[in-house]
């Protein structure tokens, strides 16, 4: 039971895109469809037009599985052979070292301007 | 190859490495790492071309627009958190966009990068759509950017426990902070190990981030390059 339940909210959480892909259509506004989408279905829960139970089993399958719908995407990286040059052994030294200052930089200065009351 | 097929091979090799990562916790069986590695292995031995399989993957990488919106659910589960920081949040994620732009150009000097790797890179911090938009924006290669931001990604999600030890980081707001704006939708999902509140605060740093980037990326990159 509990896969079909996941399953339906997952078909629901569709509902959001296809609205965000229209309303990006109509308006042309300049976010991609998913970050449209993400802010349509939050305030559709703030509103109380959607209710929790409707898609928290669904959303939270999708989270916790996220890293499965990039597989692909990393899959595709053996398209680009320039990955595998000096340039490309160089370019990934720079996003190593370029991730570590930009996570130990914004976690270091949370954690020290944080205030008195930390989550 | 058929969309079955490559469903079921990727679901089986990604169900494995998750698996194994339960078991022992070594950061190749990471499944970003593992799992692509199986696969290319797999196609290469079966002689098929990775456009092949990824002809066939499109419900996978489908899914992952309903997964990014799924992200309101935290979120909305934790309004009041929101509204109790959204200053801190809000310039704690513009500085990170900052560092995370001046950083990737100054290191990619340092390692005398290509302009195109160089341009390609600057948006690697933030959501694979968003990234795009504004490499395509600044006039990088839009193709290459999604490769950076997947090995941003991965990156992020490995030395993310190093990184909290080295810099003795306790609290779910700084890391839920660090890790969405650091590493976008894959950080995002390292988050849910800490906690509920470290998600919520991984997802707002992370869409802020995009948005901010969108806006330098418009705004200030084309003053430099």
């Amino acid at each position: 039971m509990k896969i079909f339940t996941v399953f339906l909210q997952v078909v629901f959480i569709h509902v959001f895109l296809f609205l965000a892909m229209g309303l990006r259509y109509i308006f042309s506004i300049p976010l991609p469809t998913t970050i449209i989408g993400l802010f349509l279905l939050f305030f559709a829960l703030c509103f109380g037009v959607v209710k929790l139970e409707w898609v928290e089993k669904g959303a939270n399958w999708l989270m916790a599985e996220l890293l499965l719908f990039f597989i692909p995407s990393a899959v595709g990286i053996v398209n680009y052979e320039e990955i595998a040059s000096w340039q490309g052994i160089n370019a990934i030294l720079v996003i190593g070292l370029g991730t570590f200052i930009v996570m130990g930089s914004t976690a270091w200065i949370v954690e020290r301007f944080k205030g008195a009351d930390p989550v | 190859m058929n969309i079955f097929f490559v469903t079921i091979l990727t679901y089986g090799l990604y169900r494995l490495a998750k698996f194994i990562t339960t078991k022992v916790s070594f950061p190749l069986f990471h499944p970003l790492l593992f799992t692509p590695a199986l696969i290319i292995l797999t196609i290469t031995l079966l002689n098929i071309p990775a456009d092949d399989y990824l002809a066939g993957a499109t419900l996978l990488t489908h899914l992952l627009g309903p997964a990014v919106i799924a992200f309101a659910v935290p979120v909305y589960k934790h309004l009041s958190i929101l509204k109790k920081y959204v200053g801190k949040i809000v310039i704690t994620v513009l500085i990170g966009s900052i560092v995370a732009i001046v950083s990737s150009y100054g290191l990619a000097l340092v390692f005398q990068l290509e302009e195109h790797f160089l341009i390609s890179m600057l948006p690697r911090s933030i959501t694979t759509p968003l990234a795009m938009e504004v490499s395509e924006d600044t006039g990088g290669v839009p193709a290459l950017t999604i490769v950076f931001v997947i090995i941003t990604g991965i990156c992020g999600s490995l030395i993310a426990p190093s990184v909290f030890k080295l810099f003795a980081i306790k609290s779910q707001m700084a890391k839920g902070l660090a890790l969405g704006m650091s590493a976008h939708a894959v950080g995002t999902n390292k988050a849910l190990q800490y906690g509920e509140e470290a998600t919520t605060f991984s997802t707002l740093a992370m869409v802020l981030a995009g948005v901010i980037t969108i806006i330098l990326g418009r705004v200030f990159i084309p003053l430099f390059l």
